[in-house]
């Protein structure tokens, strides 16, 4: 392949600081640009924001992933989700019990993290994985459940009140869609990808790629919550995130390939 | 969040629920991918799949029979009977593909003669294989394990109903519980497990307390959780 495409290579305690802080920042731009401007157009900043939580949580996936589990990929990602939606009701409760409702995302996540270690602890002394990166896998995983779950409720509800989510997506069933989807988005690219030439950059954009398709879907569901301007605001939004990183990862896919040979089914053009 | 001596007992009932979740998952006959292909013994698909799976009917139909009455064992009785439903019709649906479809003859692979009907074993299986299909006693241990994890999801869902009193809220979070100690205990048996006749099955105190542990820590906010300000 002669065509040369963009590739990185991050560490993982670069992506940690990106996903935490790019997450955190992001859902509380969006909630303090919703409030500022009184509309909630500017939901799909949450949706973008779940997005740096993904990446974050896709690489924990890889490293952990990578030692051999033995219960296949999905179950790590639905450990993730699990943790992560405990955490978020967990935390915009207390917040909004205490007083302190803007809190209750760095609630949410502060209490995930824990959680995560503590489990992470418990595979590897109680259960004998003894995978050295567990522990911190886990940390990461539960995080990125957490923001995830948290950016793409806010996507729906366009608010970050305790009470403004469990009407707009816990009632709704919407977080169903969301459980699922942000599920897809931290477990499936490593499932998609893994092997032994497996690399980082290529298993990330697909992360980013799933998550602009889960950001559709709750653009969908914002049609009903949040009225049709924010809601197509979502799905454009999430349309154009998806197809950038389709088209990054069929390159990268391309790049490691050792040869790519069409069907028919596509012009030639189109390889 | 006021604290009494309910409370406690929503917190333990929550508990024990995890637990059982936990321990229940030991006893479903789960095969994975290899037994999709007919090459080992159970039900051709992951852990968590066919936990979640029982574990959301049990939790339906502990649902609906909350919304007739609030007396706490015909709910759990409901949940049990719901997930044993889900998971018998899997069995039973997935034996007759093995048997008519496949063509393969049931054996365990992990004992020489079937605990239950006292059948040979070792010449049913096929070579290169580690057994095929759902031999009676994974299909009563399957049964066994769905109950469990029924009563155990039936037991989460109904402390957090008293607690929070808002179907949706009480369902999401537990699953979250299911999905946490599902997850701990396919981790444990590490995949694959035939039912209570699998040497693996000798491992289930680890997850034991692994699930101790991580029901505990979801338990304490599980409790604190408040409903909403307008009484949704």
């Amino acid at each position: 392949m002669a065509e040369k495409v963009k590739g990185f290579k991050l560490e993982p305690k670069q992506l940690r600081i990106y996903g935490l802080v790019g997450s955190v920042v992001g859902i509380y731009l969006a909630a303090f640009l919703n409030m500022a401007t009184g509309t909630n157009i500017f939901a799909f900043v949450g949706a973008l924001a779940a997005l740096f939580g993904v990446v974050m949580g896709a690489n924990a996936v890889r490293r952990v992933c990578a030692y051999g589990i033995g219960t296949g990929v999905p179950s790590i990602g639905m450990l993730s989700l699990g943790m992560g939606v405990v955490a978020v009701l967990f935390g915009l409760s207390i917040a909004e019990q205490l007083g302190i409702g803007i809190l209750g995302a760095i609630i949410a996540l502060v209490y995930s993290l824990i959680f995560g270690y503590v489990v992470g602890l418990i595979a590897n002394r109680v259960m004998g994985f003894n995978i050295p990166v567990m522990e911190e896998g886990l940390t990461d995983l539960s995080g990125a459940g957490t923001l995830a779950i948290l950016g793409w409720c806010f996507a729906i509800s366009g608010s970050l009140s305790y009470e403004a989510i469990v009407t707009d997506v816990f009632n709704t069933g919407f977080l169903a869609i969301i459980f699922i989807c942000g599920g897809l988005a931290i477990l499936h690219p490593f499932n998609a990808n893994l092997g032994p030439d497996e690399k980082q950059d290529r298993t990330l954009v697909n992360g980013v790629m799933v998550g602009g398709m889960s950001t559709i879907a709750t653009g969908v569901c914002a049609l009903m919550t949040l009225g049709l301007a924010a809601g197509m605001v979502e799905i454009v939004v999430g349309f154009a995130v998806w197809y950038y990183f389709y088209v990054w990862y069929f390159r990268l896919a391309k790049r490691d390939a050792s040869a790519v040979v069409g069907t028919g089914l596509l012009p030639p053009s189109a390889l | 969040m006021n604290f009494d001596a309910n409370t406690i007992i929503y917190f333990l009932e929550i508990v024990v629920g995890g637990l059982l979740v936990g321990i229940g998952v030991h006893f479903v006959p789960v095969g994975g991918a290899p037994a999709a292909m007919a090459q080992a013994t159970g039900i051709g698909t992951g852990t968590v799949q066919l936990a979640a799976g029982s574990g959301l009917t049990g939790l339906l139909s502990a649902g609906l029979m909350m919304s007739v009455t609030d007396n706490i064992w015909p709910i759990l009785a409901t949940g049990a009977v719901g997930a044993m439903i889900m998971m018998d019709a899997t069995m039973l649906t997935g034996s007759w593909i093995y048997a008519y479809a496949v063509g393969a003859p049931f054996a365990s692979a992990k004992v020489n003669y079937d605990p239950i009907t006292k059948f040979s074993q070792p010449p049913y299986v096929a070579p290169g294989t580690v057994g095929q299909g759902i031999p009676t006693v994974c299909y009563v241990s399957g049964t066994i394990g769905a109950a469990m994890g029924g009563i155990g999801g039936a037991m989460i869902y109904y402390p957090l109903m008293q607690i929070n009193g808002n179907p949706a809220m009480s369902a999401v979070f537990a699953i979250g519980i299911f999905m946490v100690d599902a997850v701990l205990a396919s981790w444990n048996i590490q995949g694959t497990i035939e039912g209570f006749h699998d040497p693996k099955f000798k491992k289930w105190p680890k997850a034991f307390k692994a699930c101790l542990v991580a029901t505990v820590i979801l338990g304490i906010v599980a409790v604190l959780i408040t409903p909403l300000s307008g009484g949704a």
